[in-house]
């Protein structure tokens, strides 16, 4: 499916018929993420880089459609998470519904929020994104917009309508692109329980410079004020990897001063350092707990924070150790004229 | 430069013109693939290459706490305070200069309780060690890439007033100040400078006289010159400060010694006896609040003398382990080193702040065609344009080498290593200052008109760092002190006939080396030519020195005035004693990266830095290091390394580490953050 994306999203920036592109989900769901069972399968089977040259695609689709030269425009009807984030939030248009489910929740599988979430978690308002990023926190349509992980709120019975409207578009701005959507859009109530309305905490916990100190700060916010927020908040951090949390930190605090284009080759560096189950087996270990087994109870290796070097943080980041194997090679794109808005990410 | 004839130059201009009016309209509805004439942002990281890993680049300046650095940007980044701002689709932070210098130092003191609260200050004085240490310099250089008004508020609290009570003071003022001063329930500032005063600290005139009926001491400002001026935290918020005092003992003068003197209570409000006046609107720095202050009798308790010195007991008696008063002065300035290991490490940010920016714009700036009718060419390939700034970024990989050895051998000092840390942050100090300063003025201009608005930063650095040449001591001075210091271990090897021991000055007990006749690229380019060049200019100046100063002297002419009578050689000395230890530095890190782009980058940047120095030192011509030919083929290897070094430029800039959010819009998409629906602010 990915291969097949590339080869669509590259044959349509070519292709003068095309003005945009829509993406959405077939069923209920937009994307519940990328097939990870069947990478562990490979990996069984084979080796780590066959597992690893499903990602190598996956990214290069992910960088492709940030520097696309035409608008994007997803409709996140339903469940979007892991690889389903990849293939959206790049592009130019993402329009939430009510009935939209945005999740990361990649630390609870031993692995770390990739397809350049590094970009795009760490570019939300203040530390929202390592909230999102380290706990998994389900978003619904209303907070992917308040947040700006959402471009437009349509209500999911108005997509049939702006689905026409847009096919009519005889454009590639994305200024009458985005009237457009606009004419269709909401201004949706965000609930009184929305992790978004409690900012403050999460900036005051959330920006501190370690997973310990984040976990600290929100215990002594909870001793100070119990609250189920923060209660469950506390509950998903413990129950993620160790070394999921740690890689995923640093991964998000590195997005933030890099361009989309080095956050995909980093997170590729860490994800073939994760395939490989030379510094940690926790990914397969969590997929077991939770895709195969499902008894939802990994057993994570180290099993504590405080087990966990910097060194050993450190080695994700580093190039692999293997003449074979090289870094994330990005397509050039430099034969088009890219628009602001993709410009502005490299 | 251009071949264009003035009549294609006006018809390019007319096809231009017209071709604003005649596509305004399509603008809107037309496909943005199409090609027009109209100039499109091309961003440099789309046709560079860039042939070295930028990481373990960034790893080679930035050395330690790499992650604490990245930590602290996001914190500045993520928050409303730091006054982000969007510009062509990417948001920059920056102070916002055109708030009155009241609002500057009011958003200054708020960033700072942000920090405090976030954790960042934690440990800065309760906790000690080499790691802390390290933390605390790549703090203050994260702080200052932001603004140099905030690191500067920051270090005179934690590093003056924090360091007078951790280096004069002794236990009963670290229990009382530290956690205090750590946790900003106090804000401490510095006052020694007076009016009449500056780097001559020994002739302030402010007077402390014992009591000894109340066992108290009394802070006198005598006269309007012994006012304390350019005091950093005291026209606003500063609760406390150490004053720099003559000591008066029964009528006896012991010297310069330093004292707690409370100046505002907690609610804000001046001390009796003391007065306090702004030093009003500086030329940058707007962010700090510079006061001066007068002391009218104000009464101290004998506990706030700073007593690790020297102590005064209850009956009047002065009590000091360090007999001579000029030593005892000497153990009273030497752990201010900090300031000028600082002061060094942010004129070097700043300078990689300001070529980021002008080379990052010289990659997508074009100016002028070489063929009629085809495209502009790139700033950057212009061999002038390279010129101007390729060596600066050479200059700038090796000062930062330099500084983070000086910042090593500080926070490993020892009693033994004082100093020659004296002697080198002076040196280094004072060349890297002044090379930051050249540097912005070069980018400046290399951003044309672009270089003259606030938000681009390379214009108005200067005047935000243009205190650096002058505070923490003249850099005129300092460059002085250094061949003073020379001078005595020439002296002391001459006279005892010892070999030269320190300050790298051991290749002095060889024989005087010969440079080759025939000046090679291969040689130009050799590590061994390099240092041996840069050495002999060194040792010859030296030389030259101390006869100068025994002629003066057995002329009659006394020790001081013959140092003011030789400055020429002496600045000459300061000058060559600094470029070669920076070389030796750059030249061991250089050694540290294994075979490979990066490498051979690091050793083509290692040639162009020394040759550069050969180039504009007019000591090496003048009594004849290089003759007039040697000269020449030092020139022409410095414009040939630049051109070999452009391909490497984006690579070299995007090391220095400095995020983009604390560039400006000229080092990106310039088109777009000038465009007409984003020109509401």
């Amino acid at each position: 499916m990915i291969s097949r994306l590339l080869d669509l999203f590259l044959a349509y920036e070519v292709d003068p018929n095309v003005n945009l592109i829509i993406l959405k989900g077939n069923g209920r769901a937009f994307c519940a993420g990328g097939d990870v069972a069947a990478v562990v399968h490979d990996i069984r089977k084979a080796n780590w880089k066959s597992g690893a040259q499903f990602f190598s695609k996956e990214f290069i689709l992910n960088y492709v459609m940030a520097t696309y030269t035409k608008p994007q425009v997803s409709i996140l009807n339903g469940i979007v998470m892991g690889g389903g984030n990849g293939v959206t939030m790049h592009g130019r248009f993402r329009v939430a519904t009510e009935t939209s489910v945005f999740a990361m929740p990649e630390t609870a599988l031993g692995l770390f929020p990739d397809v350049g979430a590094s970009y795009f978690l760490s570019r939300l308002p203040g530390f929202f994104g390592e909230y999102v990023g380290l706990t998994g926190a389900r978003l619904d349509g209303a907070e992917m917009l308040a947040c700006g992980l959402a471009t437009h709120f349509v209500p999911a019975t108005k997509l049939s309508l702006l689905e026409e409207a847009l096919h009519k578009v005889d454009s590639s701005d994305s200024a009458i692109i985005s009237a457009i959507i606009d004419c269709y859009s909401q201004q949706p109530y965000l609930k009184d329980q929305s992790a978004y309305r409690r900012l403050d905490v999460i900036d005051r916990c959330f920006s501190r410079k370690t997973v310990e100190d984040i976990l600290s700060a929100l215990e002594k916010e909870y001793m100070d004020k119990a609250d189920d927020w923060i209660k469950n908040t506390i509950q998903s951090l413990k129950k993620a990897s160790p070394t999921s949390l740690k890689i995923s930190l640093r991964s998000i605090r590195e997005g933030r001063i890099q361009g989309v284009g080095q956050c995909l080759t980093r997170e590729f560096r860490m994800v073939c350092h994760v395939m490989e189950g030379k510094l940690s087996k926790d990914f397969f270990e969590g997929c077991r707990a939770i895709l195969l087994d499902k008894d939802r109870n990994p057993k994570w290796e180290p099993a504590r924070l405080e087990l966990i070097s910097e060194g050993m943080v450190e080695q994700y980041f580093s190039r692999m150790d293997d003449e074979e194997w090289d870094d994330l090679k990005l397509p050039s794109r430099s034969n088009f004229v890219l628009p602001g808005h993709a410009i502005a990410k490299l | 430069m251009s071949s264009e004839s003035p009549t294609d130059r006006a018809s390019r201009r007319t096809r231009i013109l017209s071709n604003h009016l005649t596509t305004s309209d399509l603008q809107v509805g037309g496909n943005s693939l199409q090609s027009n004439i109209c100039l499109s942002y091309s961003p440099p990281e789309l046709h560079e290459k860039i042939e070295f890993e930028v990481r373990k680049m960034r790893e080679l300046l930035d050395v330690h706490n790499l992650q604490d650095r990245d930590w602290l940007f996001g914190l500045m980044m993520q928050s409303k305070l730091f006054n982000p701002q969007e510009k062509g689709g990417k948001v920059f932070v920056m102070p916002d200069f055109n708030h009155t210098k009241e609002q500057q130092r009011e958003m200054t003191m708020k960033r700072i309780e942000y920090l405090l609260e976030r954790g960042v200050f934690d440990g800065w004085l309760t906790t000690r060690g080499p790691e802390t240490e390290m933390r605390k310099f790549a703090f203050m250089e994260t702080l200052g890439i932001f603004d140099q008004s905030l690191a500067i508020k920051i270090g005179v609290h934690f590093f003056l007033w924090g360091g007078a009570i951790q280096f004069f003071g002794t236990k009963r003022h670290h229990d009382k100040w530290l956690r205090d001063t750590e946790t900003y329930r106090i804000k401490g500032c510095f006052a020694m400078t007076e009016l009449g005063h500056g780097s001559n600290v020994r002739g302030i005139e402010t007077v402390a006289t014992y009591d000894p009926k109340t066992d108290e001491f009394v802070i006198t400002t005598p006269c309007e010159s012994a006012q304390k001026y350019w005091i950093g935290g005291a026209a606003n918020h500063a609760t406390h400060t150490v004053v720099f005092s003559q000591l008066n003992i029964n009528g006896r003068n012991q010297g310069v010694h330093a004292f707690i003197v409370q100046l505002r209570d907690f609610d804000g409000n001046i001390c009796p006896n003391i007065r306090i006046a702004d030093c009003g609107h500086k030329i940058g720095l707007n962010g700090v609040d510079n006061g001066r202050i007068w002391f009218d009798n104000v009464r101290i308790p004998r506990e706030n003398l700073l007593n690790s010195v020297a102590d005064v007991t209850p009956d009047g008696q002065y009590k000091s382990a360090i007999q001579d008063p000029d030593q005892r002065f000497a153990a009273f300035l030497a752990p201010l080193t900090s300031g000028r290991v600082t002061i060094s490490l942010s004129a070097i940010y700043s300078a990689q702040i300001g070529l980021a920016i002008a080379i990052r714009y010289a990659l997508s700036r074009r100016a002028f065609s070489f063929v009629p009718n085809e495209p502009e060419v790139l700033l950057l390939d212009y061999p002038s344009h390279q010129r101007r700034l390729l060596p600066l970024v050479a200059k700038t990989y090796a000062m930062t080498c330099a500084g983070n050895y000086l910042k090593k051998m500080y926070v490993k000092r020892t009693p033994e290593s004082n100093k020659t840390i004296h002697v080198v942050s002076s040196g280094f100090k004072a060349v890297l200052t002044w090379h930051n300063m050249r540097t912005l003025q070069e980018c400046r201009e290399a951003c044309g008109g672009q270089g003259l608005k606030t938000e681009n930063q390379v214009g108005h650095l200067k005047g935000e760092y243009d205190v650096q040449s002058t505070f923490e001591g003249d850099n005129n001075v300092l460059m002085q002190q250094v061949s003073k210091a020379l001078l005595g271990e020439f002296i002391a090897a001459k006279k005892k006939n010892k070999p030269f021991k320190g300050l790298g000055l051991e290749y002095m007990n060889e024989p005087w080396p010969v440079i080759p006749s025939q000046l090679t690229s291969d040689i130009l380019r050799s590590s061994n030519f390099q240092i041996t060049t840069l050495r002999l200019r060194e040792r010859d100046l030296l030389n030259r020195f101390a006869a100068e100063m025994s002629q003066h002297q057995s002329s009659g002419v006394n020790k001081e005035y013959a140092f003011a009578l030789g400055y020429q050689l002496a600045e000459d000395l300061g000058r060559a004693f600094s470029d070669r230890i920076i070389f030796e530095t750059f030249l061991n890190d250089e050694g540290t990266v294994s075979t490979g782009p990066m490498k051979d980058v690091v050793g083509k940047l290692r040639s162009l830095y020394a040759l550069t120095c050969m180039e504009e030192d007019a000591a090496f011509l003048r009594y004849g290091y290089l003759s007039t030919e040697k000269a020449a083929a030092v020139r022409a290897e410095v414009a040939k390394l630049c051109s070999e070094l452009r391909p490497h430029a984006l690579g070299l800039v995007s090391s220095f580490g400095v995020p983009g959010a604390f560039l400006s819009p000229i080092a990106f998409n310039w088109i777009d953050s000038n465009a007409w629906s984003s020109s509401s602010a």
